[in-house]
C-alpha cells in the first residue's frame, strides 16, 4: 500500500518537471521508447508514480538512469505531458536524494544559492592568493595540490557515501538478493557504460550526439589525468604538452556546441534547460578554454605578467570541483553507470 | 369474396430466387380458385414493377392483390400505395413474407423453402379472398397540450409549443418551477449557472399568453384519446396570497416553529414549513408546506398574506389534444453504508457538494472543517452489477459533472486537491476538454473495476479511501480525504401515479420508454403522449432540451392539422351477439372498450380513437361477438385452412 503524497508532486516541479499531471495513462511514451523493455518499462510508470507522489517507489527505482532522453516520448505524448523532462527531473531529484549532505537538493532548487557558493569560492581563492601576495608560481604550486586533494576529498567524503546510499535504496531496501559473484560479473557493464555510454546508442538517430558525448568524456577524463598526474602546466615533455592542448580544445569545442544547441533548443532534450544544466556546460567550456589559455601563456612566457588568467582558471576549477562535481550535474556520470551496474546485478539476481 | 386476385412473386434480386424456385411457386398457385393472374418480378418494389401492377389492376380489373416478397415492415405501405393509386382499396392488398421468414431462414434447404413459400402464398391468397375494403376514420383534434413538469425541459417544451401556436398547460407539482437545474450553480460545459438558465426560461414563459402555468398542481384524471383528452388538474393551496416584504418573509421564517431537512440543499441545511423561493425558483413567492405546518398561525400574525389554514383546493377541468411528460430525475440515493454513506459523516453525494459550493463563498467548509482534499468515487448507482443493484445503465452526466466540479472548486477556493476514483472517464463530446483541464490543473485520476471497488474507512480520526489502482499496475493506493464525494447517477423520479394515469410503459430501469430509441425517440405507444428529458433516460441539460424540443415539435405535428386519421384496423362489436361479459374490456390494454346500452341491452362498444387494433379482445369473447377489421376471424380461419391443406 502506498499513500498519495501531493507534496512530492509539487517538489518534483522544483526540479524542472512540468505538466506531467496531464498524463492520461495511454502508454504512448513507453511504447515509443527504444530503451524500454518488458522488465524495465518506462517512462509511463515513472510518470504515474510522480503524479501520485509515491516517494518510496521513485527513490528505489533505477529506471530514470536507464533513460538517455532522446525526447521521443515527449514528442509523441498526446497530452503534452513532457515525460522526457520528467525523467530528467527525476534524475536531478534522485541525485538530491542520494546526497547525504542535502546540498544537492538546495543547489538544484535554487540557482542564487549556487551563485553564492561560487562567490564564496572566488573570495576564498582571492584571500588565499592575497596571502601568497599574488605570487603566481606559488599559487600554481598550491593549485596543483588543491586539484589532487579536492579529487580525493570529494570522492571519499561525498561521492562514495552517496553511491553506497544509492545501492542501499535501489538494491538493499528492495531486498534484491544478489550473489557476491553478480557484483563481480557486472563490473564489466559498469566500466563499459561509464566510459562509452553505449546504451544511448539505442536511442533513435543518436550516433552523432553519442560520438560528441563520447569524445567529451574521454577528453575530460584525459585532461584531468594530464593536468593532475602528468602535471601539464609544468611539464617540459612535448608529447604531454600537445596532448593537453588537444584535450582542452576537444572540451571547449564540444561544449561550445552543447551550449549552442541549448540556446537554439533544436532538440527535444535541449528545450528545457535548468540552471544546473547551464552551469555544467558553461563551466566545462570555461575549464577547457582557461586551461588552454593558461598553458598558452606559459608557453609564450606571458603568465608572469598575466596572473589573472591562472586565477580565473583556478576559480573555475574550484567552483567545478567543490560544487558542480559533488552536488551538481557532474554526478550523472557516476549514477548513470552505477545505475546500469545495479540494473545488471538486479537482472543477475533473478 | 374477391374473385379476381393478382399474385406477384418477387425474386428480390437473388435474395429469394436463389433458394426458392419461383417458377414452381407460380405453377402451384396458378390454378387456385379466384386467382386471375400470376407474375414474377425481379424487384417488386422497383418503379417499373409498381407501374406494371398499377396497369394490371386498372386494365384487368383486379379486386385484390398479393405480393410475395419481403417483410411488410419494409414494403407494406409501398404496395398499399400501388393499390391506392390504381383505385383499389389498400386493405385489399396482402403481403406475404417469403424472404425473412423463408429464403433467408432456410438457405440450407431450397426444396423445403420452395414448399414453404407455396404454402405461405396460398394462405395469402386465402386472406386476400376474404379481405374487405376499409377506410380510415378522421377525428377533429384540439390544439392544446399539457406539459407535465416545469424544469428546464418542461419549460422549453412549453415555449416551443406556444411559439407554434399551441395552447399550453404547464403543470408543476412543486410550488416553484426550475426543477433540478435551479439547484445547480455552475454547469458543464459552458459554466453558465443553473439558476440563470431557469430564470431566463421563466421570463420567456411569462411573455407568452398561451402558456398557463400551474404550480402546486397535479394531474389526477384523464379520459379520452389522442386529439381529445379530458383531464382534471388538482391545484394545492399555496398558503400565501397577497404580498409581503422580504423582511416580513424573513420574520415569518424565523417565527415558524417546525423544521425539517431542506430538500433543495439535499439535506445539508434545515428549513421551516415556509417554503421560500431560492435563486432560480419561480414564482418568487413563498408557499406553505402543508404536510409540515402545525397551523400555529405565527406567520399569519406577521403578515396576513400567509394563510396556513387555507384549504381552497382547486380542481380544473381541461380539454387537450396531447401530453408531454417531462418529469425529470432524482439523484440516486446511496444505501446506508455504501462507501460509508450515512455512516462516516464526511461522505456526501455530488449533488450535495454542488449545493455546498453554493453555500460557501470564500472557503469550502464542511461541518466546521476546512476542506482541502476531496475524493470523488464515480459510478455510484450506475453501471451496477447484479449483486449491487438494478441500475445497469451509465448515467451519462456524472463523469462530466464530477470533473467539472473538480475544476470549479479548484478555481473558487485555494489549495484544493481532487482525487477521482473512476471506472474509466466518459467525458464524451466537448466535455473532453473539461477532463483535460482537470488533468492539467493537477487532479489525480485513479481507476478501478467492479471486482475491487474503493474502500472508505475511518482511522486515526481521518477518512481514508483506498483502491487497487489499475493505472498503477494494480498497486493499492490510499489517500486521506476531508470530503468523500459519491458521484451518484440518475434514477427516474417517483412517479407511479402519473405513469399509471397516462399508461406510459416503463423500461426495466423504470425510466419511461419511447417507441424506438432512434427512430421515434420521444413518442410512446400511447398516441398523443410524448416523453422528454430525464424521465426517459439519464441525460445532461443539452440532451434534455434537445428531446424537449423534439417532443414539442412531435406533439404539435399531430395536433396542428386539426384532424387525425386513424388506422381502420379496429375492433368492432356485433351488438346482436354480445352479451356483455366484460372479458374484452378486461383484456384491452388501452381502455378502448366501454359498456353501453344498445336498445335496452348492455353491450360492449369500441372507442375507436383509443383502439390500437392489437386483437387482444377477439380471442377472449365467448360468443365471437367481437372481430378485428383487417384481421377478421374469417380471414385468419381461411389462412389456417390454406396452411393446413397439404
Amino acid at each position: 500500500m502506498a499513500l498519495i503524497q501531493p507534496d512530492l508532486t509539487k517538489e518534483l516541479k522544483k526540479y524542472g518537471a512540468f505538466d506531467f499531471n496531464a498524463c492520461y495513462n495511454c502508454g504512448t511514451c513507453t511504447s515509443v521508447c527504444t530503451l524500454s523493455t518488458e522488465d524495465n518499462s518506462f517512462p509511463r510508470e515513472m510518470v504515474r508514480y510522480s503524479v501520485l507522489g509515491l516517494e518510496d517507489d521513485l527513490k528505489s527505482s533505477l529506471k530514470p538512469w536507464l533513460c538517455y532522453y532522446c525526447g521521443q516520448c515527449t514528442e509523441n505524448c498526446p497530452q503534452e505531458a513532457s515525460p522526457g523532462e520528467l525523467m530528467m527531473s527525476l534524475r536531478r531529484w534522485l541525485t538530491a536524494k542520494y546526497d547525504w549532505t542535502g546540498l544537492s537538493g538546495l543547489f538544484y532548487k535554487s540557482w542564487p544559492l549556487t551563485v553564492l557558493g561560487f562567490i564564496l569560492i572566488l573570495a576564498a581563492e582571492l584571500g588565499f592568493a592575497a596571502r601568497l601576495h599574488f605570487h603566481i608560481d606559488r599559487i600554481m604550486y598550491y593549485g596543483h595540490y588543491f586539484e589532487m586533494f579536492s579529487i580525493l576529498g570529494v570522492f571519499t567524503i561525498i561521492l562514495l557515501p552517496n553511491i553506497i546510499r544509492m545501492w542501499y535504496f535501489t538494491i538493499l531496501k528492495r531486498k534484491i538478493k544478489a550473489p557476491i559473484k553478480a557484483y563481480y560479473t557486472a563490473i564489466s557493464d559498469l566500466v563499459v557504460h561509464m566510459f562509452t555510454q553505449k546504451r544511448s546508442l539505442d536511442c533513435d538517430d543518436n550516433q552523432f550526439r553519442w560520438f560528441e558525448h563520447f569524445i567529451l568524456v574521454i577528453g575530460y577524463l584525459s585532461l584531468l589525468f594530464t593536468t593532475v598526474f602528468l602535471n601539464w602546466f609544468e611539464t617540459h615533455n612535448l608529447f604531454i604538452n600537445i596532448l593537453g592542448y588537444v584535450e582542452s580544445i576537444v572540451i571547449f569545442v564540444v561544449t561550445f556546441d552543447f551550449v549552442n544547441s541549448r540556446i537554439k533548443k533544436n532538440k527535444e532534450m535541449n528545450k528545457f534547460s535548468q540552471p544546473s544544466d547551464w552551469f555544467f556546460v558553461i563551466w566545462l567550456f570555461l575549464m577547457g578554454v582557461t586551461a588552454f589559455v593558461v598553458r598558452l601563456f606559459i608557453d609564450l612566457n606571458l603568465i608572469e605578467t598575466n596572473s589573472w588568467a591562472y586565477l580565473f582558471h583556478l576559480m573555475i576549477l574550484g567552483q567545478w570541483a567543490l560544487i558542480i562535481v559533488p552536488f551538481g550535474k557532474w554526478t550523472h556520470f557516476l549514477y548513470r553507470s552505477f545505475g546500469m551496474y545495479f540494473a545488471k546485478i538486479e537482472e543477475l539476481a533473478k | 369474396m374477391k374473385k379476381k386476385i393478382g399474385v406477384y412473386v418477387c425474386h428480390c434480386g437473388g435474395n429469394i430466387s436463389d433458394y426458392v424456385d419461383i417458377e414452381k411457386v407460380k405453377d402451384a398457385v396458378r390454378d387456385e380458385a379466384d386467382v386471375f393472374l400470376v407474375k414474377n418480378t425481379l424487384f417488386a418494389c422497383a418503379d417499373s414493377s409498381q407501374k406494371m401492377m398499377e396497369e394490371d389492376i386498372k386494365t384487368q380489373g383486379l379486386d385484390a392483390m398479393v405480393v410475395a416478397s419481403c417483410s411488410p415492415k419494409l414494403h407494406l405501405n409501398t404496395f398499399r400505395g400501388v393499390a391506392q393509386r390504381a383505385g383499389l382499396n389498400p386493405y385489399n392488398y396482402v403481403q406475404v413474407n417469403i424472404r425473412e421468414q423463408d429464403s433467408w431462414a432456410h438457405s440450407d434447404n431450397p426444396a423445403g423453402a420452395t414448399e414453404k413459400a407455396i404454402q405461405l402464398v396460398k394462405a395469402g391468397i386465402a386472406r386476400a379472398k376474404e379481405s374487405e375494403a376499409l377506410t380510415s376514420m378522421k377525428i377533429a383534434t384540439t390544439n392544446a397540450v399539457a406539459v407535465i413538469g416545469a424544469g428546464v425541459g418542461g419549460m422549453r417544451t412549453a415555449l416551443g409549443l406556444a411559439d407554434m401556436g399551441t395552447e399550453v398547460y404547464l403543470i408543476e407539482k412543486s410550488f416553484f418551477v426550475g426543477g433540478r437545474t435551479a439547484q445547480w450553480g455552475s454547469v458543464a460545459p459552458t459554466n453558465d449557472r443553473g439558476d440563470v438558465l431557469t430564470a431566463g426560461l421563466f421570463n420567456e414563459i411569462q411573455k407568452r399568453s398561451n402558456i398557463k402555468l400551474f404550480t402546486g398542481a397535479e394531474l389526477i384524471e384523464k379520459t379520452g384519446s389522442v386529439g381529445n383528452f379530458d383531464i382534471k388538474v388538482k391545484i394545492h393551496p399555496r398558503g400565501f396570497d397577497g404580498t409581503a416584504t422580504a423582511d416580513d418573509i424573513q420574520k415569518a421564517v424565523k417565527a415558524c416553529p417546525v423544521s425539517t431537512t431542506d430538500e433543495f440543499n439535499f439535506g445539508l441545511t434545515q428549513r421551516t414549513a415556509i417554503l421560500t423561493p431560492q435563486k432560480g425558483q419561480y414564482p418568487q413567492q413563498p408557499a406553505i408546506d402543508k404536510a409540515l405546518c402545525n397551523q400555529c398561525g405565527a406567520c399569519q400574525k406577521i403578515n396576513s398574506a400567509f394563510q396556513p389554514a387555507s384549504t381552497n383546493e382547486e380542481i380544473l377541468t381541461l380539454h387537450i389534444g396531447g401530453f408531454v411528460a417531462n418529469t425529470g430525475f432524482d439523484p440516486y440515493e446511496p444505501a446506508k453504508g455504501e462507501y460509508g454513506y450515512g455512516e462516516i459523516d464526511n461522505v456526501i453525494t455530488l449533488p450535495q457538494l454542488k449545493r455546498l459550493i453554493e453555500l460557501n463563498d470564500n472557503e469550502l467548509v464542511f461541518k466546521g472543517k476546512k476542506v482541502k482534499k476531496i475524493a470523488y468515487i464515480y459510478c455510484v448507482g450506475s453501471r451496477q452489477d447484479d449483486d449491487e443493484g438494478k441500475n445497469k445503465y451509465c448515467s451519462r452526466y456524472c463523469c462530466t459533472s464530477a470533473t467539472h466540479t473538480g475544476v470549479t472548486v479548484k478555481n473558487k477556493y485555494k489549495d484544493i486537491l481532487n482525487y477521482h476514483f473512476n471506472r474509466g472517464i466518459r467525458t464524451y463530446g466537448k466535455a473532453e476538454l473539461i477532463y483535460g483541464q482537470a488533468s492539467q490543473q493537477g487532479d489525480v485520476f485513479l481507476q478501478f473495476t467492479l471486482d475491487s471497488i474503493p474502500q472508505v474507512e475511518r482511522k486515526h480520526n481521518k477518512t481514508y479511501v483506498k483502491v487497487k489502482d489499475i493505472l498503477t499496475a494494480g498497486k493499492t493506493i490510499e489517500t486521506d480525504a476531508d470530503l468523500v464525494v459519491l458521484v451518484t447517477g440518475m434514477v427516474p423520479r417517483e412517479n407511479v401515479k402519473l405513469g399509471h394515469l397516462l399508461k406510459i410503459p416503463e423500461g426495466r430501469d423504470h425510466f419511461f420508454n419511447e417507441i424506438h430509441m432512434k427512430l421515434k425517440p420521444v413518442e410512446t405507444v400511447i398516441d398523443g403522449v410524448m416523453i422528454a428529458g430525464t424521465s426517459q433516460a439519464p441525460k445532461n441539460i443539452l440532451e434534455t432540451l434537445n428531446s424537449s424540443m423534439a417532443a414539442a415539435a412531435k406533439v404539435n405535428s399531430v395536433l396542428t392539422k386539426g384532424e387525425l386519421s386513424l388506422e381502420p384496423t379496429l375492433a368492432k362489436v356485433n351488438p346482436g351477439a354480445c352479451t356483455w361479459c366484460g372479458k374484452c374490456a378486461e383484456a384491452c390494454p388501452f381502455d378502448a372498450i366501454v359498456q353501453v346500452d344498445n336498445e335496452g341491452k348492455m353491450v360492449a362498444k369500441v372507442n375507436e380513437s383509443n383502439c390500437k387494433g392489437c386483437g387482444m379482445c377477439t380471442p377472449v369473447c365467448p360468443t365471437d361477438a367481437i372481430d378485428l377489421d383487417g384481421f377478421t376471424n374469417a380471414q385468419i380461419g381461411a389462412m389456417i385452412d390454406a396452411l393446413a391443406e397439404l
